[in-house]
């Protein structure tokens, strides 16, 4: 029972990293963008595809690398063209039903040009060993993936407290009309603040894909736990929206080791709990975006 | 007895002091301006009063009875209503609607999912009524986002006048009109203290709106009271001549 | 004609009497095409099953409507109203009773009964908040649907139960789908009706007024999330009946209808067709599930037809179809 426990705990927390990618992607859209883009999984979903077209050429790394490269392109063409179009209309519902739109689109493109069957997305043969043959489930994958969702969110808070980019950003996310009359370039602001947010989903989804596969619908499985991450731990906090992922991905691991069927039904509860005793969320900001 | 009487209230924001030590009493049917500089704490006092939020010092009696914490939902139950610097009302909907919801809220109507022909008619002949008081009646089937800014502020003030108030604040009623409607405004504040008797408390920059018509002139400077008196009072007061009247000569 | 009662209703007299008999022509115009629809629709190729399908969406999308086009709360997790209504159909028919007013009954009840107890912690935020918080609700019901297996069939949904061949006492009504149609359209009518009563009446009101400024009520001494919260609960109810309707026309419930696409479906409908106009969702509906049902006929590629009637409609038409008529024949 204790290493099973140890096993969903730890699986738990790998998809806790995942939640928290993804989170940390859409809080940084949903603020700056004002946008809950819910073609964020489909974008996910297209970067491990292209990863998978592109690491028979440039090998998984260079296609951990290029392909949310490539994701945070269209995601800049998609903003650009479309999305900014919806800025100055006040009713969030126009985002939020074009991305969902989009995200039809995507997913019927992926369905059609690399077809509706899974896929596995080679890894290296080296991160695919055990580590230990007690803690069989230690594989370097695992540790990896938990390794690059550090690195990830680290070179994020990095970006946002020390370049010029990310303290607009983070001044942007308080108060959009003061930085504007500032002087402070919204549109490109906020388009480099959805790429960043794009990339992210891109490199979520191709360590996703790494270890469960590649189908068109890989998306739809993570979007909805990010949305839950983002509520539990607070709208307008990125660390809230982090914390809020591991949190629910451990609760959903531990959850899995003592009644399975609940697993997935235990991340909703948690939020309820939170919204009835501490509606802002762990570190939310009272009264953001209402 | 005096209807508002604030006893040596102030209000911080963390290190921030916005107000401290302001002490004044406003009379049953008085019409009371509050002047002051930019950032003298004259909205900041509008909203301890209205109970945006409580002051971190001092007291409030409203009425003989002390309404320190109230928060905006009670203290509208007990008669203090107030507008904003920016109009507040129900933009896409015609006058008559924004007055009707008004006064369905004043009657207690709300929860109500039907309404008989004759609690309508009583409606409608309230919205009637208000819309004759501010004088919007020509303008009833407008929609109000395509009003003028002035007649939006008059909408607003219909709106408040359905709830009956005992003490109203305005909050510069009349910043970014023109002559006629700014002449127009002043009447309506006038008519309002006069003839419906309603307490008044006015924030206002235009010095000869505030002597034309104020009782009684209370000047903030720098979260402080600079000085309080009839207009006479205050343009003679040696301290607000240098401190306001002043700057703005 | 514009039929916005935002700012319609109350215009001066000789206006309001015009106004009133066009807007009485165009409600018996459209009751006459409703009610002979099993007479002329398969002259033009329609099958009826197919019309009770546009009025089921058209009604869960009006009852999504009163919260999002008329109080301006923006739910994404309607579809689980609608699904539990219709599981709640679905089980009692399987389980319980023959009787379909009960089954019916019982369906409505018990989605209708999940909004009322839910909305209240929706609506302790407001905007994207309130929206991310419905769909996360929403999204709970799915899961307990899919892995709840023994109850509710899991992922392949509930069967098992058909349709009552008559209803009614003394079999009255033959369930064909002529009768269902009609069962269909006799819903869909009072619900109209009632909410047609509530947004002309001071609840109405005050809905429309927090959608346009909920500062404003509030200091008017009006508690607004305790409005927003009764709004969602009369949605819900509305939309669990459609959902038990849905799941009597197909004799089937399907997990996704509790799913938040189905919620984005409802979305669509209701601004594609115009959410601040009262008969929106209904032009809504019938563009979307004539689309739907056409091009699923003729391509794979579906979905992305779909995802464009989004894409489209919210660039384009952001005041919904009939919105754009009535600005064009206004003008």
């Amino acid at each position: 029972m204790g290493l099973l426990l140890l096993f969903n705990a730890f699986n738990g927390l790998i998809q806790g990293a995942f939640y928290a990618l993804m989170a940390l992607g859409l809080a940084l859209i949903l603020g700056l963008n004002n946008t809950i883009n819910f073609a964020q999984g489909a974008f996910m979903a297209l970067a491990a595809y292209f990863a998978f077209t592109l690491t028979p050429y440039v090998g998984f790394w260079g296609g951990l690398i290029i392909a949310p490269l490539l994701a945070g392109a269209l995601g800049l063409a998609i903003e650009t063209s479309l999305i900014r179009r919806l800025y100055n209309r006040k009713d969030p519902i126009y985002t939020l039903l074009l991305t969902f739109g989009l995200a039809f689109i995507m997913q019927d493109m992926i369905r059609t040009i690399w077809g509706a069957q899974g896929k596995p997305l080679e890894i290296p043969q080296f991160l695919n060993q055990p580590l230990s043959s007690t803690y069989f489930f230690l594989t370097g994958y695992r540790l990896f993936v938990v390794g690059v969702a550090l690195v990830g969110t680290a070179a994020l808070f990095g970006v946002l407290r020390f370049t010029r980019i990310g303290i607009r950003i983070r001044a942007g996310n308080s108060d959009l009309e003061t930085i504007s009359a500032l002087g402070v370039n919204i549109y490109l602001l906020r388009s480099a603040n959805f790429v960043i947010g794009i990339v992210f989903a891109g490199v979520a989804g191709i360590l996703a894909a790494g270890q469960l596969g590649l189908n068109p619908n890989m998306g739809d499985a993570l979007i909805m736990p990010a949305f839950v991450a983002i509520v539990v731990g607070g709208v307008g906090s990125l660390v809230g929206s982090l914390l809020g992922g591991l949190i629910i991905g451990l609760a959903s691991g531990i959850t899995t080791a003592f009644y399975p069927a609940a697993s997935e039904v235990v991340i909703y509860i948690i939020m309820g709990v939170m919204l009835v005793v501490r509606p802002r969320g762990l570190m939310g900001q009272e009264g953001l975006f209402e | 007895m005096s209807l508002l009487v604030l006893n040596d209230v102030g209000r911080r924001f963390g290190a921030l002091q916005a107000l401290s030590g302001i002490s004044l009493s406003v009379e049953a049917g008085e019409l009371r301006a509050i002047i002051g500089p930019n950032g003298a704490g004259k909205t900041t006092l509008f909203n301890l009063i209205s109970g945006y939020f409580p002051p971190t010092d001092g007291s409030i009696v409203f009425g003989g009875e002390p309404i320190t914490a109230g928060t905006p939902t009670a203290l509208v139950k007990r008669g203090i209503i107030r507008t904003f610097q920016i109009t507040e009302i129900f933009l896409s909907l015609t006058v008559r609607e924004n007055l009707r919801v008004a006064v369905e809220t004043a009657m207690g109507l709300n929860l109500r999912p039907w309404i008989s022909a004759a609690v309508r008619t009583v409606v409608m002949n309230q919205v009637e009524n208000l819309a004759e008081i501010v004088r919007i009646t020509a303008k009833l089937d407008r929609v109000a986002g395509e009003l003028s800014h002035g007649d939006q502020r008059v909408v607003e003030i219909g709106i408040v006048l359905a709830k009956s108030p005992k003490l109203l604040l305005l909050d510069e009623p009349t910043a970014g009109m023109g002559d006629e409607e700014t002449h127009h405004m002043t009447d309506l504040i006038r008519r309002l203290n006069k003839d419906q008797g309603i307490t008044m408390l006015f924030v206002e920059h235009d010095m000869a709106i505030v002597f034309g018509i104020a009782d009684r002139i209370t000047v903030l400077d720098n979260g402080r009271m600079l000085a309080e008196g009839n207009a006479t009072e205050i343009a003679a007061n040696p301290r607000v001549q240098a401190a306001y009247l002043g700057h703005a000569a | 004609m514009s039929t916005d009662l935002a700012t319609e209703t109350a215009r001066t007299a000789p206006q309001a009497r015009t106004g009133m008999s066009r807007r009485t022509i165009g409600n018996v115009v459209l009751g006459v095409v409703l009610l002979t629809v099993p007479l002329w629709l398969p002259l033009v190729g329609g099958y009826t099953d197919l019309a009770s399908r546009v009025l089921i969406y058209a009604l869960a999308a009006m009852g999504l409507n009163l919260l999002l086009g008329f109080t301006g709360g923006l739910s994404f997790g309607h579809a689980a109203y609608f699904g539990l209504g219709a599981y709640g159909v679905g089980l009692m028919l399987k389980y319980e009773t023959h009787s379909l007013f009960l089954a019916l009954g019982v369906g409505t009840l018990v989605g209708g009964l999940a909004a009322t107890l839910l909305g209240p912690i929706a609506v302790r935020r407001r905007g994207i908040y309130f929206s991310m918080i419905t769909i996360a609700i929403g999204q709970m019901f799915y899961f307990i649907a899919i892995r709840w297996n023994t109850l509710t069939g899991g992922y392949d949904g509930l069967s098992g139960f058909a349709r009552p061949k008559f209803a009614g006492p003394g079999h009255l009504l033959s369930m064909g789908p002529t009768g269902m149609y009609y069962l269909v359209l006799a819903a869909f009518a009072i619900a109209a009706l009632l909410l047609w009563i509530v947004l002309n009446a001071p609840l109405g009101h005050a809905f429309v007024a927090i959608r346009e400024n909920h500062k404003r009520l509030t200091f008017l001494g009006v508690s607004t999330q305790r409005y927003i919260a009764i709004s969602f609960a009369i949605s819900g109810f509305i939309a669990a009946l459609a959902g038990g309707l849905n799941a009597l026309l197909d004799g089937f419930a399907s997990p996704n209808l509790l799913n938040y696409s189905m919620s984005g479906d409802f979305l669509i409908i209701a601004v594609l067709g115009g959410m601040r106009n009262f008969y929106g969702p209904l032009a809504g509906a019938v563009i979307f599930v004539l689309v739907r049902d056409y091009v699923s006929s003729v391509t794979d590629n579906w979905m992305s037809v779909i995802g464009l009637v989004f894409v489209v409609s919210v660039i384009f038409f952001p005041m919904g179809v009939l919105g754009f008529f009535n600005r064009k024949s206004g003008s």
